[in-house]
């Protein structure tokens, strides 16, 4: 058929070339194999992460909150972003005392655009204004306790982003907020997040629009904002947080998953063109984890805890930083999720449906009551 | 109690799953019949969008066909016409803008009827490395790749719930199921679609109950254009891929009320592989597959900055 092949431009390959990259790929397949049975005897390797830059985003509260401190006692420099001012606070308090002495705390609506780029570019230099400098620092070097002033750093980013719109003129030669006062981030953690819980029907546009802005959006925001960095320096580590929802779709949360899907999606595709680029310092982790008790999906239910459980927070994010320090590229937890995904790409849709309604996963969403909103 | 009662009723029901497919290799599955029905689809235009609605005019459907580009579309709809006493409707509406396609649902709405086959066909692709796609494009692709079902599915579900008889398509790709480096929105955005797509099925069939059924396609590369320029190293493990054909095998998979269809099938063992081989062992299977290069040389149909929308439906 000749109209078969009329697309294919260069696979004229002389013989030659196809036997050495097949040569290639059988040899990296077997180093591959090597590799897992070494580190399935001895446990893989976690990189040191003192003084790396980590970004997290939704740092306020749950799953963000207690990355922070992990990352804190790895001796991190913490950068928190959250809508929330109060949250993002008190982590920063609760940082410095898990042991972090540089952590940065920014308000930051991420579902903006142009809001993600100016607290973004603020961190990478120094801004020697005056009444910037010493604020920022504030937050980190008296532990445990309130500048004495009512000037507080995240009061800063909060200015800045008041008087966005109103007096950009004034800071036109701000491009942003974290890029100038910190540094480049180094490890990215886009983990903000919002659900709706709604049936699709009863979702008032805005919300699902909302979804994708904070789930999925800010990741490419984030992204565009600190991944030019990294890729200068060749070293950087992006972490997704996706979902199990991210991976099969789930009644009463259209919206979420599709943006959960997406978060993933462009996450492997990124990671994908890192690969190609063969950028070898930048690293990508992507997480799907099935629920996690932080309040966000209170109400929901498993019908088998024990093979499907309700992660406690703390497993989970220790789960997730081993991933981080082992460069693992996906993580979907409880471990039985690789498997269930493993059969949903191998039985007919009819009968992985019968299962997933078995196991009860179409009736997690039931008791769903989620998170007081946040205004 | 409970439990041996669910659990002998599973298996029962996987049971009686394995019997009907094993029928339905052997004789094959039936297929509804859809005229009188309306079918929506949107990029009609050109490519995939306007292959189906040919194809669904001479089995007697009525079709709405929707796309930004006026004149692609009424071509169509004279291409349609030509296949005998057909009805079809062309309405101009951009889908990136909410707004648009509520206005011109309810136009349908008023003018046509309840649309019963909803096809969201319309798609872009840039077909560059993310760092160099600019913003805008990259909410352009979310808007119209994915967005847009949302739109359309508001605007034309309740009716079909109301009716309990309707069916929607969801043209994804197989950039829905694995990112390819050189398509972050693309996949980004088929990633949604499908995880919509998939969502809404379980709402509407497990939960509600209702007879509407749902398609979900993912090709791979279709030489209509849209993918101009990308290669694919073993054309005889993973061709490009002929529209008509796909066309033909979209058109079947409605008629048959296929849940996924995944154009080759092939796709369906990369992906099988994808879950049992380490991510090293994946990575080098892509880069052997060349699945890292196949966007290198990507032209595409229209410059990046053109108003015009891609409406082709698109493969991986």
């Amino acid at each position: 058929m000749p109209s078969r092949h009329a697309g294919v431009s260069q696979n004229m390959a002389p013989d030659l070339n196809s036997t050495k990259d097949l040569f290639v790929f059988l040899g990296k397949s077997v180093f591959s194999v090597l590799e897992d049975m070494v580190f399935t005897l001895i446990p893989k390797p976690q990189k040191n992460v003192a003084g790396e830059i980590v970004l997290i985003t939704g740092a306020g509260s749950g799953l963000g909150r207690l990355l922070a401190l992990k990352f804190a006692s790895l001796g991190s420099v913490l950068v928190l972003w959250d809508i929330n001012k109060e949250g993002t606070e008190e982590t920063c308090e609760m940082a410095q005392a898990a042991g972090a002495t540089r952590v940065y705390a920014y308000t930051c609506d991420c579902s903006q655009r142009e809001e993600v780029y100016r607290v973004a570019d603020q961190t990478s230099h120094s801004w020697a204004t005056f009444f910037v400098a010493p604020r920022i620092h504030q937050c980190s070097e008296k532990k445990g306790t309130r500048p004495a002033s009512n000037e507080q750093p995240y009061h800063i980013g909060k200015s800045l982003h008041m008087q966005k719109g109103k007096r950009e003129s004034d800071y036109s030669d701000v491009q942003g907020q974290v890029k100038r006062e910190v540094g480049d981030v180094s490890i990215l953690i886009n983990n903000a997040g919002i659900v709706t819980g709604k049936n699709f029907l009863d979702c008032p546009d805005e919300l699902i629009e909302k979804s994708f802005d904070v789930n999925f959006k800010a990741h490419l925001w984030t992204y565009k904002a600190f991944l030019p960095a990294m890729i200068a320096n060749d070293h950087g580590h992006l972490v997704c947080i996706s979902s199990s929802a991210g991976l099969t779709g789930v009644n009463g949360l259209a919206d979420y998953c599709a943006s959960k899907f997406a978060a993933f999606g462009f996450a492997e595709a990124v990671f994908a063109e890192t690969v190609a680029q063969k950028h070898m310092g930048i690293k990508t982790t992507i997480v799907c984890p099935l629920l996690i008790n932080t309040g966000m999906f209170e109400g929901c239910t498993t019908k088998f805890p024990s093979l499907l459980p309700v992660l406690e927070p703390e497993y989970a994010v220790r789960k997730i930083v081993d991933a981080i320090l082992q460069e693992k590229v996906y993580l979907y937890i409880p471990r039985v999720l690789y498997f269930l995904v493993f059969l949903k790409s191998i039985l007919s849709s009819k009968i992985a449906t019968l299962l997933c309604e078995y196991l009860g996963i179409f009736n997690v969403m039931d008791g769903f009551v989620g998170k007081k909103k946040k205004d | 109690m409970d439990l041996i009662l669910d659990t002998v009723t599973f298996w029962g029901k996987i049971l009686r799953c394995l019997l009907e497919s094993l029928i339905y290799k052997i004789i094959s599955k039936k297929k509804k019949n859809v005229a009188g029905e309306i079918v929506l689809i949107t990029g009609a235009a050109s490519g995939l969008g306007r292959l189906m609605a040919i194809k669904f005019a001479s089995l007697g459907a009525i079709l709405v066909l929707w796309d930004i580009n006026e004149e692609g579309n009424i071509e169509t709809c004279r291409l349609a016409k030509e296949k005998g006493d057909v009805k079809a409707f062309a309405y101009k509406c951009d889908c990136t803008n909410r707004q648009d396609i509520y206005r011109v649902a309810d136009q349908v709405k008023k003018e046509v009827g309840d649309v019963t086959i909803l096809i969201n066909n319309a798609g872009v692709v840039t077909g560059k490395m993310f760092l160099d796609i600019p913003d805008d494009m990259v909410e352009r692709t979310f808007l119209l790749n994915v967005l847009s079902h949302f739109w359309t599915c508001k605007a034309f579900l309740p009716s079909m719930i109301k009716a309990n008889h309707g069916h929607l398509v969801c043209i994804s790709s197989a950039a829905g199921l694995v990112g390819v480096s050189g398509l972050s929105d693309y996949c980004a955005s088929k990633f949604a679609a499908l995880g919509f797509a998939e969502s809404l099925f379980l709402e509407l069939n497990l939960v509600k109950k209702t007879k509407i059924k749902t398609t979900i396609i993912c090709p791979y590369f279709l030489k209509t254009g849209m993918f101009e320029g990308c290669t694919t190293k073993y054309p005889l493990l993973l061709p490009l891929l002929d529209p008509e054909d796909v066309a033909q095998t979209i058109l079947n998979a409605i008629l048959e009320e296929q849940l996924y269809v995944i154009i080759p099938k092939i796709i369906t063992f990369t992906l099988f592989l994808k879950q049992i081989l380490s991510t090293e062992m994946t990575i080098a299977l892509a880069e052997y597959l060349g699945v890292h290069t196949c966007m290198a040389s990507f032209k595409g149909r229209n410059k990046a900055d053109e108003v015009q929308t891609e409406t082709e439906r698109e493969h991986l």
